[in-house]
Order: C-alpha cells, then structure tokens, then sequence
C-alpha cells in the first residue's frame, strides 16, 4: 500500500512545470549488525504499575522536581528515578551525585491538552531511560503510540505532531522531535562519558527533597548547614534578573557550553558559576558561528541585546543557527526576554 | 522485491511526461540509515548504495570505533540537507576512533556540511562537499570541518560554497591536508589552533582567501608547526561573502596565503599566481583588531567599544605575534594592478602601495617580549615585498626586503 501511494505520489508530482517540490521516495537500507540493549516495550522494566499512561511509580521508583528545567517546546516532564534495593546515591557539591549501578533515571514528556488544565487530559509522547550499566549511563527512548496503551523503543528518533492550547488560550502547534540515542549523547556527554544532567544538588535542592531522600535513606553524604548549592527557578519573580538569566543558560546552555562539553571548541561557557566576562560571551568574537553570527560581532555586547550573538541565536528558529541546536523547535518567549533583560541591564 | 520494481515504473511515468522530469530520484533513508549509525559494531563497514538521498535531520555517528563509510563514488551517493529543518550539521562525526569516510557527496546543510568532533584517527577521502546554489552568505560555514581531532587525513576531497572555510581543521592535531579542491568558499583551506599540520598538493582558486593559517585567542588549544608545500593557490579573488563578526570576514578577496598569529611554519614550491591583493601574508592578531572596529569608541565607558575589542588580550597565554615564519621557493606571481579595495586591509595597500600588490607582505607588528622573531623570504623570484610597520602608523613602511632574507641554512626543509 506504500509503494502505491508513493508511485501515485511521483505520478502527480512528475509532471508538474519544471521548478517542482523535490521528490522523495522512502525506502530502507538493509539491516546491518546490530548490538542496542534494551527492552522493546516500556512496560518491560517495570517502571510503573498500573494503567501505564498513569505513570503510577512501583515501589523503588522516586518522583523528584528539579528547580530550572530545559526548554523543550513547552512540554511538560515528568521526572522519576529507580534506585536497585539497599543503595544510595552520593551527594556531590557541584557535580551530579554519584549513582549507584543499576540506577534509572526516567523522564516522560506529555503535552496536557489545555496548558491552563494541566492535570485533565494530556498526551505522553516519549519517555526517556539513562541506565547506569556496568559503569556507563546508556540513553533509551521510548515513543508512546496513538492509544497511549504502551511505548516502544525508538533509536533513530521522530518527528511527531502536537497542538495544545497554551496557557494565553492560543492553540499552538509543534513538530516535536524525539531525539536518535546519538543525540541523546550528544548533549548528556561530559568529556568522552555519558551523563546525567539535572540531578545535581543545586538543581535538586528543591523544598524538602534532598532531606527527605536523607531521611528515608535514598542519600548519602548530604551536609549540615545550609552550605547546599541552589539554582534559582528561572520563573520565579522573585530572584533578581541576573539569577534568573544564569539559571536559564545554565539548563539550557551549558550541557555543552562548559571546558568539557561538546561546545568547549568555541570558547564559550555558560555554566552558572562562571564569572570570567570573556568566557560568558562578554567581548567575545564567535570562532566558527558562520552565520550563526548574524553579523553581530560579540557574543555579549553589555546593555545591547541587539547586537549580542547569543540572543540572536536563542531567538532563532533556523537549524543553521539555532541555540541551543536540538531540543526545541520554537524559540522560548519568556526565556529569551530574560536573557535580553539581563544584557540590557548589564555594565 | 516490489519496491525494485516500483522504481523503474517510476522513473518511466516521470520521463513518460512533456515537463522537464524531476533532476534525480530523491530517496529517504532517513531512519534505516540512522539506525544502522547507532547500532553498527565497532570495526564494520557500512556501504552506502548508489542514488540521491534526502535528510530531513543531521546524520550523526558517536562513540564508535574503526568504523568505515564509504559511498559508491563523489558523484553517485550524494546526500542532501536541502530540506533540513532539524540539526545544526549535516553529518556529525563525534566522539570516534580510527573512521574512514569516503567516496559521497554531502550537500546543502543549514549550517556545517560534514562535522568532526573529538575523534582520534580520521579519515576523509573522496568527499565532494558542496552548497549546489554556489557561494552565499546564508551557506553554512564549513565544508569540510574537523575540529579537536588527532590523526586527521582530508585526501582528495572538495569542497566549495562554505561561507568561511571549505576545509577548515581547528584545534586539531597531527593533520595531513593533501591534493584536494577549495574554490568558491571564503577561506578555501584553513587551519586554525593546530599543530604538526602538512599541508600540500592542494588547488585552492576562486576563493577570498587561498590558504590561512591562523591562530586565535581564547581557545581550548594554540597552533604550531605547520608546513604548506606544493600548493597551487591562484585567483582567490571572490568578494567576500562571510557574516560580519567572524574573523574569516575581515579577509580582503585576493589573499592567497595568510599566516596569522602563529608560528613556526613553512611555505615553500608553492605555486601563487594571481591573487589580486597580496601572495602571502604575515600578519598579527593586533592588526586584526584594529582593523576590526565595528563600534565607536566610547571614551570612559566600562565595558565600551575599546574593552571590547582588547578583550582578546585577556586570555594571557595568546601570542597574537606571527614569528619563526619561512617563506621561500614559492612562485609568486600577480597580474592585476590593484588590490581588492572592499576590505581594510585592501585599502590601506591601495593607499601605501598603489601599483602592483605585493607579492609579499609583513604586517612589522613585533612582539615587544621576542628579540628574534625569525620572520623571512627566500628565492620567492624577484618580487614585491612590504613590510607595513602597521605598528608605527605606516610610518616606516619599506619595500626593502633585505632586513627579511633568510639566513643561509634557515630553509632547510624540516623532516
């Protein structure tokens, strides 16, 4: 049946005047050696209990919050972790805490039909899976289908239609992008390794989280005091501008914008604690932004947004230009006017 | 089976019709190519068939080992980004050991053609790299671009339409360059924060810039030691075309070797013909950021246009002084009048050396710290050579050559 629509497809297209859409044909490749490890199906690991698309946890898997969460087109995530029997995560200052093996963090994201009704009916599009495996995080993807009956892993990603009425009331449309496993590591490699992202303490330190996973013996090593490292909520309205831009490039950014990220090669890193004004984009000249620059000269040009390339390409749609360069398909409002302030505001 | 025949019927209902037929069979391979670049073994080979295929997302390869990817040919596996709307490259090689890519054709990305990043043992062989509208400043910036890679060898490939560099190696080690094609890019070929770099055997035309060699602050590694040898670099006359902002557009069209910041390199047997604005050129950082004055100056401003562009000398490690240059054997020639006036550098040769480019040129910024700076010409024919003294205003701008000729024994070919 296919082939009979794509024939049909070149049929129509094939004679239409000389400047024609371009055609393509699908087909596959023959298959090649394999070696993915993982469970076809999400419901194989176990991870919830009961109706699947409740995302009911079973016993050993944890809910958590983190305080600044990614951009990614506006989607709703629901964060969980499976801890093996017995073990305990270890507490780390600036770092992500170290896991024990066996660990699963698990990150489902949904759209809830109406964005100003976000606990009625919502659509789970993938979850996520980092396994801590002989020592290596391993990144899985699973695509939820059509009746939201189960997921089913996906390697080579997708691109998958979704409407909601955001929170203005305004039907909003995106092509969704599941990521391929290359570039799941893409942003979650550190150096040649693959890790986690979000679950430092800073972003962790959350309410009561940490203590209560001290309390009920999910975490080793967490200090007395109040020393504990906390990044602000991006949204909060409360923190100052500049606390709120750092968060914002630090989730966004500096997975790859750090000394041992995948964008080291450019010289610009946005990790929240980096103060030298060169590094952060301050006078900066880009080195290989092409037209990433937008003819703009400076990463951060201070008091003028407008001439800074760093706005110009998080306000960017353009794949060519585009930060950061997968994971969204829309440019984030609310986040671009925060980092635009904060230039604007800036000495 | 049916596709096999589907195919053929296809291509007989689009040549059955009046209107000119599509240009190639596009082909979407997406996922099942995808797919087999994560989950291939380590030490495979995947064969690419002969056809066009269409991707609509970056292609990506990581943390993979002695794998080979080899097409049927430059011009009978041709991949194409023409329609991506997701991913900043075309292909993206990361994370790697010890890949040979060869015999495709990757084209029309949105932003780099064919990326390479943090991989040991590289190999690009036979890939023709290309924008298909030609040179356009919305083309992505690189062709060719591996970047903090070691082992590289680029052979035989081309590369043309990159809106900065067509082969562009950066903060790469031990790299071989060798008999490839760069015309209508900016920089045809460039390396840039590398070290033990050969270049040779290339054809680098019609560009802005021929070859650079460059080396540029604030980066996770300086270069070295580069050779340049046997290159033909002739007619790199093309307008610039790069984005402002990016160091590559301050390139006056008509540079056929540039050398910037670096040191310890060799250019020599290379053939320079036609490049209307200077053969080769020496030049330091500094002259790069005063001709870099995009903004005006705000005296007394924290953080005005004058911080801003010295905020380069922040990174204490960068010697943005060119020394321990050898330039000798090379055929240089010019038959145009005038230099490319569109870009700074172009009009201040015009100003201070109106007739006949330099062959020739030294920028005489020295780095007040270096007694010897080792900068020298030899037996480049009988040729035009100025020396600026860009540091002094032009004050004492010489054609003299002779305070720069090689000492006897300087132009040795290093092993």
């Amino acid at each position: 049946m296919r082939f009979f629509i794509i024939a049909l497809s070149i049929a129509f297209s094939g004679c239409q005047p000389a400047k024609q859409e371009t055609v393509v044909v699908e087909e596959e490749l023959p298959a090649a050696s394999r070696n993915i490890a993982g469970p076809l199906k999400l419901s194989e690991h176990s991870i919830f209990v009961g109706l699947l698309k409740n995302l009911r946890p079973a016993s050993n898997v944890h809910p958590y919050e983190i305080n600044s969460p990614l951009f990614s087109d506006y989607a709703f995530k629901k964060r969980m972790i499976r801890m093996p029997a017995g073990k305990q995560m270890k507490y780390d200052d600036r770092e992500v805490f170290d896991f024990p093996e066996g660990t699963v963090l698990i990150k489902s994201f949904y759209y809830p039909a109406d964005f100003r009704k976000p606990e009625a009916e919502r659509r789970l599009l993938e979850t996520r899976l980092l396994t801590l495996k002989n020592g290596a995080w391993e990144p899985l993807t699973y695509i939820w289908n059509d009746k939201q009956t189960e997921a089913f892993l996906e390697v080579a990603g997708r691109s998958l239609s979704v409407s909601w009425i955001h929170s203005d009331g305004q039907r909003r449309d995106v092509a969704y992008s599941v990521p391929d496993v290359n570039q799941c590591r893409g942003c979650h490699l550190k150096g040649q390794r693959v890790m986690p992202i979000g679950t430092s303490a800073r972003q962790l330190n959350h309410d009561n989280q940490l203590a209560n996973w001290q309390g009920t013996g999910l975490l080793a090593e967490l200090p007395h005091g109040g020393a504990i490292p906390k990044l602000v909520s991006y949204e909060d309205p409360g923190s100052s501008i500049t606390d709120r831009a750092r968060a914002w490039l630090e989730v966004n950014c500096a997975h790859c914008h750090r000394p041992d990220g995948q964008g080291k090669t450019s010289g610009l890193h946005l990790a929240v604690d980096v103060t030298a004004a060169l590094a952060l984009g301050v006078g900066k000249a880009p080195v290989a932004a092409g037209k990433g620059s937008g003819g703009r000269r400076f990463g951060i040009v201070p008091g003028k947004p407008d001439e800074s390339i760093i706005v110009f390409r998080i306000e960017s749609t353009d794949p060519g230009i585009m930060m950061p360069e997968m994971g969204r398909k829309l440019a984030h409002t609310e986040g671009v006017a925060l980092v635009r302030q904060w230039i604007l505001e800036m000495k | 089976m049916l596709r096999f025949l589907l195919i053929p019927a296809a291509v007989a209902i689009l040549t059955g019709c009046s209107s000119p037929p599509a240009e190639y069979i596009w082909k979407n391979v997406e996922k099942s190519l995808q797919t087999q670049l994560i989950t291939v073994r380590d030490g495979d080979t995947i064969d690419l068939p002969e056809g066009h295929f269409m991707f609509t997302r970056s292609l990506t390869l990581d943390g993979k080992s002695g794998i080979v990817l080899r097409g049927q040919g430059l011009d009978k596996t041709v991949l194409s980004w023409r329609n991506q709307t997701e991913g900043a490259q075309g292909f993206l090689v990361s994370n790697c050991r010890n890949i040979v890519l060869q015999d495709f054709s990757v084209e029309d990305a949105k932003g780099d053609n064919l990326k390479v990043n943090d991989t040991r043992g590289l190999t690009l062989r036979r890939i023709r790299s290309v924008w298909s509208r030609g040179p356009h400043s919305e083309n992505g910036a690189y062709a060719l671009y591996p970047v903090l890679c070691k082992n590289v060898l680029v052979e035989e490939c081309i590369a043309m339409g990159s809106s900065d560099a067509g082969i562009y190696v950066g903060q790469s080690d031990s790299v071989v360059i060798r008999s490839n094609t760069a015309y209508w890019n900016v920089a045809g070929i460039e390396a840039e924060n590398s070290r033990w770099v050969e270049i040779y055997g290339n054809n680098a035309y019609d560009n802005t810039g021929g070859l650079l060699i460059f080396d540029l602050p604030g980066l996770t590694q300086y270069g070295h030691t580069t050779r340049a040898y046997k290159n033909n670099i002739h007619d790199n006359n093309h307008e610039n075309f790069a984005q402002p902002g990016n160091i590559v557009a301050s390139i006056p069209p008509g540079s056929g070797i540039m050398v910037l910041a670096t040191h310890d390199v060799q250019l020599y047997d290379n053939d320079i013909k036609d490049n209307r604005t200077v053969g080769v050129a020496i030049i330091s950082y500094e002259l790069v950021a005063a001709l870099n004055k995009g903004v005006k100056d705000q005296p007394g401003a924290v953080g005005g246009a004058q911080t801003v562009r010295n905020r380069f000398r922040e990174d204490t490690l960068y010697n943005p002084f060119p020394y321990n240059i050898t330039v000798f054997r090379n055929r240089v020639s010019n038959s145009h009048w005038f230099p490319a006036i569109s870009i700074d550098v172009g009009k201040l040769l015009i100003w201070h050396s109106p007739f006949t480019p330099p062959a020739l040129l030294y920028d005489g910024i020295s780095d007040p710290d270096r007694k010897q700076h080792n900068i020298c010409f030899a037996e480049n024919g009988d040729v035009r050579f100025v020396n600026l003294d860009a540091a002094n205003e032009f004050k004492a701008l010489s054609m003299d050559v002779a305070p720069f000729v090689c000492p006897p024994g300087s132009t040795i070919v290093r092993p």
